[in-house]
Parts: C-alpha cells; structure tokens; sequence
C-alpha cells in the first residue's frame, strides 16, 4: 500500500511537470468500448494523453489532426483490420515514423509478425494484457516521441539562430561600413592606438588636425609625434582608463606645423583591453575667445567702476583744490605754512592727474578737428623737455608725413602724452628717444594710416609684463603709475580704428622699446570703402562735415 | 577790472564745495550769491540782479542740465556753465554754455566763465 501510493504521487508529481506540449499523444484503436476503457485504466498513469477511436477510420481522422506518438491498435477490426491501418498510414509520410503496438487476441504466427513488421509496426502485445508490460512500452515509445520532437525543436531553432546570426552579421558589416564612412567625414581627429601608445588607426579628421597623413603615422607613438602634454601624470590617466575605462580632459598638442594646440580629448578603452580610441577636438580657437571675452568683460566693468570712482573723488577733489587754492597767497601764512601748502597741492595734482586719465574721454567739444600730429608731438616734447634734459635724454626727430588726422585734441595728446612719458621714465639714466612719424597703412585692411613710432634704450619690459602692457591697472612703476596709461591710450587709438603696436628688443645691455600708434588717414577715407573702419571715428567725420 | 559789477549764481547741493567754489570766485572778484538747489536758483533768479549760473550737474531734485533748460527758456541770454565730475558729457549739455570738469582746477574755470560773459557782451 505504501509503495503504491507513492508511486502515485510520483506519477501526479510527472503529470504537473509535463506541460499540453510535452505530454505526448497515444491512439488507441478498438471496436470494443470494453477495451478501450481498461487500455485507458492502464495507461492512465503515464500521464499522457489518451485519444479513443472506435474504428480506423476515427483513429486515421485524428492522426490527421493530432501529432500522434503511439497507436495502440487491435488487429482484428470490422471494415479495416489494424494491419490494413498501418499499411496506411506507412503510405503516408508523416506517419511513416509513428510507433504502433499491435494487440491481438489470437494468437500471432511468426508470418504475421512479419507481415506486421513490414507495414512498419513495431511491436506486438498479446492478451492477456499485462499493465506493466503494455505501460512500459507505450511509456517507451511516447518517450521516444518527446525526444524526437525535442530533437527538432533545437534542430530548428538552432537552424533560426544561425539565420539570425547571419542577418546580424549582414547587419554588422553594413554598420561598420557605416561607421567607417562617419569617422571619415567626422570633423574630430579620432585615432587607435596600443597600449604602447603606437597607433592603428588615423581619420582624416586627425591627418586635417595635425597635419600628418595615415601613412606616415600608423605604427609611430602617438603622444609622443604629438608632443603630448597631459594635464596629470600620464599613469594616472592609465589608471583611470585601465578602472573605468575611459577618460576626458584637455590636453596640449603640437602639429607638424609645429603649432601647439588645445585639444579636447576623450579615450575610451576598447573592448578586451588592447587597444585605446581617442577622439580630440580642437578648442584653440574656443578657449581664445572665451579669453577674449572674458578680458573684454572685465575691461568693461573695470571701466565702468573706474567710472563711479573717479565721480565720487571728483567732488571732494574739486572742494580740496579750491582749498588749497585759497590757501596758496593767503596772507596769514608765513613762508614755512605756505612750502607746506604748495607741497599738498602739488600731491593734489597727482591725484587729480590719476582721475582725469580714469575720466578718460573727457572732451572739450563735441565735434573733432584737424590735428597736426606734428604739433601735438611738439607740445608734448616741449612739456617733457626739461624732464628730458634732466636725464640726458638725446631725441632723434623725423616726421615725414603731413600726419593730419581728424579728432579731438585732448584725447590724443593724452595717448602720445602717456607713451612718450613712458619712455622719458624708462630712461632716469640717459638714452636716446626716436620718435617718427611717417605713411604707412593700418593691419590687413591695408588703409593709409600714420604711423607714430616711438623707441627708447631704456630699461626695456620683461616679456613676462608684455601680454599685460594694455590691461587696467597694470604698472611696472609700482606706487608712481595708475596702471590706466596703456590701457586709455589703447581704448582711444581703438575709437579712432586704428591699431597700437608694441616691440621690445633686448641685446646684451641694450634695450629698445618700441610702440607704434597707427591712426587711420582721414584725407583717404572718402576714397576707401572700407568696413574695417571703426564706426564710431566714421560718425564723428560725418559729424564733422555738418560742423564745418 | 569790471568783475565787481557782474554777479554770479553759484548751485551745488553740497555746503562746503559750493562755499569754496563760491570763496575762490570771489577772489577774482566777482559778487556771489549761492544757492543749494535748483528750485532756490529759480527763485534767486526770479529777483532778478544775476549775470551767469554756475551749476553743478548731480544734485537731487534737479539736474544741472534740467536747470539750464529751465532757464534759458525764461531767460536766453543768461549764460549758464555746468560743472561735473561724471566722466561722461549728459546728453543734454548742450543746452548750457560750457560743459566744465571739476578736476580740471580754478585756473581753467575762470577761464570759461570770463570767455563766456565775454561772449555775451560783458567787459570785465
């Protein structure tokens, strides 16, 4: 009783597990009802499913419809006996493999066991029926079904893998096809190296960037060809790429120009390991004018809070000044009071000085005139001269132009008056001044435009100084200058369109520091169209002409 | 000298620089009277007696140039001269007679007022 029920159990356990796919089909054919019900009472068990058909010509109906794994049959059968069945269905092709069990109630000669063989059965079960005989058999045939069926599941899902393998591998080389074609017209230098750094693979976009052609370079070291410059210690970037797997940042390149570059950079460690894709942008011109525009950003602020101090200076400044003023003759003071007195106002000078450089653009009159470049320069040298005396400083002339420029006074005496006092500082010690003045034409444009050069031998500029000459606030003359000189000269010679060049040549002890002020030529102006020239110097002619 | 005749309205919202603009001008001996505002000016202006104003640009209430405009509309031939410390010109200067900088001392201020009342037929 025990072993029965648990084998029960088992079977249940087997039917749950199998699912309507896996459960495999068994016909079974008879005329008797009797029969076809204990065949069903043995055969219940397997778990399989049973199918009863009364005669042949029910059983070949659902063979026709079923995938049948095993039919159970009878041979003896009014209208069409079981032999005649299975010379049926071995006639047709699907059924050409279906296992049949002949039950036969008389007894079988070997000669009928041939004849049953050839129509393809494939074996015999006599009466009385022994349950775990005919279970046995029936289980090994369905189970034999199963794994046929099974065997062509894989067989043809296997036969889809590869179809759809071949499909993906289509598709693979028409992507990398595609990708190819990309990397080509990509802007962005994109190459391959090893990990030994030398390269695999070169773009157009690289040989456009640097300046080398595929052939040159495959097989060289890219880093160093490229004269690498990392932001950190290249093994940190190692590192980061051999973890992550990949790694951005900013480097530094020279081309074969010899130019150095600002690349954008972004590595990526290819799949296995051994080879690294680089792909680099070139940001020199971007980070140029973001410099640019943040210098010009701050200008103008600084202008503008140049702007709002000098005004609040101004007023006291202005009370101060009268003060003194009053305080020059006044007839109380003896002679001690009023040195100290002439002392503070000369002090006050320097600070009204320093303002009216940050007032900058102060203007007499609102209409621009002629000016003699000549006659301003000879009002400046005749200011400096006793200065220029003092030092033993020796000026060497030449004004070979007409050099008449259209504008205002005041603003461009202060730029000559700024740039020759400089150059009478830099000399304490003696030195020769060379101021020339002669035709000459502005930048690119190739506008006439004067030139106004003035050199001197003395103490020269650091070149470390040179790239900050024209920004606010920026003296090499520590207490004794506004840092304002260069920087207003440079607003004003803008204003006018034309260009302020700076040179410093150092040889052994000698220095010579040149500046050269280019000031458009008016007279050429009707004549040129240009639109280089600077709006503002273009309305202030036009004005003119209103003027008179 | 003919200073002592012409009469000079000095506006500036400020106490101690208009003293001292009005102390420095003075001394070149002219007759002062001052005033700490535009409206005061109109009313000082309204007596009568005044040859030039002399008024600063920034003060409340009234702009220098607001001043000027007022004035030469009740009275065109009264020169008026504004002085500033902005560093830039308002864009209705114009309407006065000079546009003068604070920073550029005594000496350049009575320059422009004796230019300007000779310009409008005073001898000094």
């Amino acid at each position: 009783m025990k072993g029965n029920r648990t084998s029960n159990a088992c079977l249940s356990n087997t039917r749950e597990k199998m699912n309507d796919q896996e459960r495999a089909n068994i016909l079974m054919v008879d005329d008797q009802p009797g029969k076809l019900m204990s065949y069903e009472a043995i055969l219940g068990k397997l778990g399989e499913n049973l199918i009863k058909a009364r005669s042949a010509r029910e059983a070949l109906d659902h063979l026709l419809h079923n995938d049948i794994a095993v039919v159970l049959m009878d041979v003896s059968m009014p209208e069409i006996d079981g032999f005649e069945l299975a010379e049926m269905m071995r006639q047709h092709p699907r059924f050409q493999k279906t296992a049949i069990i002949f039950i036969s109630a008389v007894h079988l000669t070997d000669l009928d066991r041939i004849k049953g063989y050839r129509s393809g059965a494939v074996d015999y079960i006599s009466v009385p029926v022994i349950p775990e005989l005919l279970r046995a058999k029936v289980s090994v045939f369905a189970e034999l079904h199963r794994k046929n069926r099974q065997l062509e599941r894989l067989n043809s899902e296997l036969e889809k893998r590869v179809e759809e393998r071949t499909a993906q591998l289509r598709e693979n080389e028409d992507l990398l096809r595609e990708r190819a074609d990309l990397l080509e017209l990509a802007t962005e230098a994109i190459f391959v190296r090893d990990m030994n750094g030398d390269l695999l693979f070169w773009n157009s976009g690289a040989e456009a960037l640097y300046g080398w052609k595929r052939q040159e370079v495959l097989g060289k070291p890219v880093h160093q060809l490229l004269q690498t410059r990392f932001p950190t210690e290249y093994s940190d970037i190692e590192a980061v790429l051999a973890e992550t797997g990949k790694w951005e940042g900013n480097l530094t390149q020279t081309t074969r120009e010899g130019q150095e570059v600002i690349v954008a950079c972004r590595k990526a460690l290819k799949v296995g390991g051994h080879a690294v894709l680089e792909i680099v942008r070139d940001i020199t011109a971007q980070l140029k004018a973001e410099d640019a525009l943040r210098k010009t950003e701050r200008l103008a602020a600084m202008g503008r809070v140049a702007g709002i101090i000098a005004h609040e200076i101004n007023n006291p400044l202005e009370a101060i000044t009268n003060t003194f003023y009053l305080l020059r003759d006044h007839p109380s003071l003896d002679e001690e009071a009023r040195y100290y007195a002439k002392l503070g106002e000369e002090e006050l000078l320097r600070v009204a000085h320093i303002t009216r450089q940050t007032l900058g653009f102060y203007r007499e009159s609102k209409h621009s005139v002629e000016v003699s470049i000549s006659g301003l320069l000879d009002e400046i040298l005749e200011l400096q001269a006793r200065r220029m005396e003092f030092s033993n400083i020796i000026l060497q002339k030449h004004y070979r132009s007409r050099g008449t420029i259209q504008g205002f006074p005041v603003e461009l005496k202060q730029v000559f008056l700024n740039l020759i006092g400089n150059a009478v500082q830099a000399m304490p010690d003696g030195g020769t001044m060379r101021l020339h003045v002669f035709e000459s034409t502005l930048g690119r444009s190739g506008r006439p435009a004067v030139c106004i050069s003035i050199c001197d031998t003395g103490t020269g500029i650091d070149p470390e100084h040179a790239k900050h000459l024209f920004e606010p606030f920026f003296t090499t003359k520590s207490t004794k200058g506004t840092g304002l000189g260069l920087w207003i000269s440079k607003g004003i010679v803008q204003k006018y369109g034309g260009a302020i060049r700076f040179r410093s040549l150092s040889h052994l002890n000698c220095n010579l520091t040149c500046f050269q002020v280019f000031l458009p030529d008016v007279n050429f102006q009707d004549s040129t169209d240009s639109g280089l020239a600077g709006s503002m110097a273009v309305e202030e002619i036009s004005g003119v002409g209103h003027g008179g | 000298m003919g200073a002592e005749r012409i009469t000079i309205l000095v506006v500036d919202d400020e106490e101690i620089p208009r003293m001292l603009r009005k102390l420095i001008l003075q001394k070149q001996h002219y007759h002062i009277v001052a005033a700490a505002s535009g409206k005061e000016a109109l009313e000082l202006l309204d007596r009568g007696g005044i040859h030039l104003v002399l008024s600063d640009q920034m003060m409340p209430g009234m702009l220098g140039t607001e001043l000027t405009k007022t004035v030469k509309s009740t009275w065109p031939e009264l020169p008026v001269i504004l002085i500033s410390g902005v560093n830039e010109i308002p864009a209705d200067a114009s309407y006065a007679d000079r546009f003068v900088s604070k920073v550029e001392g005594p000496e350049p201020l009575f320059k422009a007022i004796a230019e300007v009342l000779v310009n409008y037929g005073h001898t000094l």
